[in-house]
């Protein structure tokens, strides 16, 4: 090797040294980014199937009570108050107008809490109650003081 | 200026949260009644003797709620008596030739209700519980009630709603401290959040416990576990003549009269403002006539200490030509006194 040829070298076996610490801190960066990357999604994925399926299945108990609901008005109108079967329109709407493959839409939390309430004065016109394990409740029970 | 203490009232088996005068009584002869609910699941019914003056308990109203009955409202005509439990109903109980019945129960709440109010024509009832909810009801023939909404909007607890004097507008306050305007915006049940009364517009910085409106509904005083009083006035001159909603606007805050929460507070007729706080004293205020200009624009008449011998948690001034007042505590009693000059 001539002089330029061995100063050349010696700086390339100096700068590996020196800049041992940034190799260090990008191979561990890029091991860390694309564990995190597949952890998040792998969690997100998590989310989202709970999320999905709650919403899902609100959304199919809505539909289910509606179904039957407007199949018993059709059999007889009196059935149900003039006020009760306006509200259930109003759900069929709702529930119609879901947007169910569009989890990012802004409007669904929006649907989600009008079709809520108007169950809510459905049932109270019918006097009953009707729920099932895991449907979503105003307030955690134990823990509120009561005055 | 003197309380005078007409008469104590036991009976009650546990603290006593609430009572409400009957408003078609203490006039052309007919004896004044008030019904009272406590922690004891019951609510009674007392009436005054006319010759000596003095309450007795007329009838007892028990058997039906599961668990305390924390408000109770008669209806505009006297003829209904609403009584609102924890144990997440509100029954409707008609006075029967003396006795009284559960003709109705209003069920829907997921917890505690609250508080009950009719409004001023007895058309309509509301509730509100700690799941945070404003229910409205129709008063339908027979003794039928029909919820028309279910309103969300309180982030807490909801103590208290009322009815304005005039206007079909509700008002609400709650653990969130916010007061809360609904009105029905459109012509067939769209009733809405039309105001929101919190910290931002003045408001209180603590828990609402209680409102109330003067004779002429263009003021409305309120009271919270900030120890403060808030008067708050509007221009409205009525819905019904076209006016619209006119927003109401905070006119003036009493502080450093109380040291405990304040649990209650009514405006008589007369315009005295009455509180019941938790340090066992019920306090006046009137009109300040001479205030000085940014000052307080109501001053103290008067303080009663010890009132009770415990919290206060509801007061309230009579109807009928000579103007009294009940308080209820949780000391288990009932006080009817007598505002002398």
């Amino acid at each position: 090797m001539d002089v330029l040829g061995f100063a050349k070298a010696m700086d390339d076996l100096f700068d590996s040294s020196l800049n041992l610490e940034d190799a260090h801190y990008k191979e561990g960066y890029d091991e860390g980014y694309s564990h995190g990357l597949a952890a998040g999604r792998e969690e997100a994925r998590q989310v989202g199937l709970k999320v999905g399926f709650e919403v899902g299945e609100e959304l199919g108990f809505y539909r289910g009570c509606v179904d039957i609901w407007s199949s018993a008005i059709q059999l007889d109108p009196t059935c149900f108050s003039p006020r009760a079967k306006t509200i259930i329109g109003q759900m069929e709407e709702l529930i119609h107008n879901y947007p169910l493959m569009d989890p990012e839409n802004v409007q669904v939390q929006e649907i989600m809490d009008s079709l809520r309430l108007k169950f809510k004065v459905v049932c109270s016109s019918l006097h009953i109650k009707l729920e099932y394990n895991g449907y979503p409740k105003s307030s955690k029970e134990a823990n509120d003081i009561q005055f | 200026m003197e309380l005078k203490e007409i008469q104590r009232l036991e009976g009650h088996t546990d603290r006593v949260w609430s009572l409400d005068w009957n408003p078609a009584t203490g006039h052309a002869g007919i004896p004044l009644v008030f019904a009272s609910c406590s922690g004891d699941k019951t609510v009674r019914i007392w009436e005054q003797n006319l010759s000596s003056g003095l309450w007795a308990c007329k009838a007892v109203l028990e058997e039906t709620h599961t668990r305390t009955v924390r408000s109770c409202a008669w209806s505009p005509s006297g003829k209904l008596l609403a009584t609102a439990s924890f144990d997440a109903t509100t029954a409707i109980w008609e006075n029967v030739g003396g006795d009284f019945e559960c003709v109705s129960t209003l069920e829907g709440h997921e917890n505690e209700v609250k508080s009950v109010a009719w409004n001023a024509a007895g058309t309509l009832l509301a509730t509100c519980s700690r799941d945070k909810s404003v229910w409205i009801w129709e008063v339908l023939p027979g003794n039928e009630f029909e919820c028309v909404s279910v309103l969300q909007g309180h982030s807490q607890d909801v103590k208290m709603v009322k009815w304005h004097p005039t206007e079909d507008i509700l008002f609400s306050c709650s653990y969130d401290n916010n007061l809360k305007v609904w009105a029905d915006e459109g012509d067939s049940d769209d009733w809405q959040c039309i105001q929101t009364l919190g910290e931002p517009n003045n408001g209180h910085t603590s828990t609402v416990w209680a409102l109330s409106f003067n004779a002429s509904g263009d003021k409305m005083v309120s009271c919270s576990d900030d120890l403060t009083l808030k008067v708050w006035e509007t221009e409205n001159t009525g819905m019904q003549s076209g006016g619209g909603f006119a927003p109401w606007r905070h006119r003036c805050t009493l502080t450093g009269y109380h040291d405990r929460t304040i649990f209650s507070v009514h405006w008589s007729r007369e315009g005295i403002i009455a509180s019941a706080a938790a340090d066992d004293a019920i306090r006046f205020f009137v009109d300040d006539n001479e205030s000085q200009v940014g000052g307080p624009l109501y001053k103290l008449l008067l303080k009663k200490e010890k009132g009770h011998d415990m919290d206060v948690n509801f007061v309230q001034w009579s109807p009928g030509e000579k103007p009294l007042l009940a308080s209820a505590s949780d000391d288990g009693t009932i006080k009817v006194w007598e505002l002398i000059s």
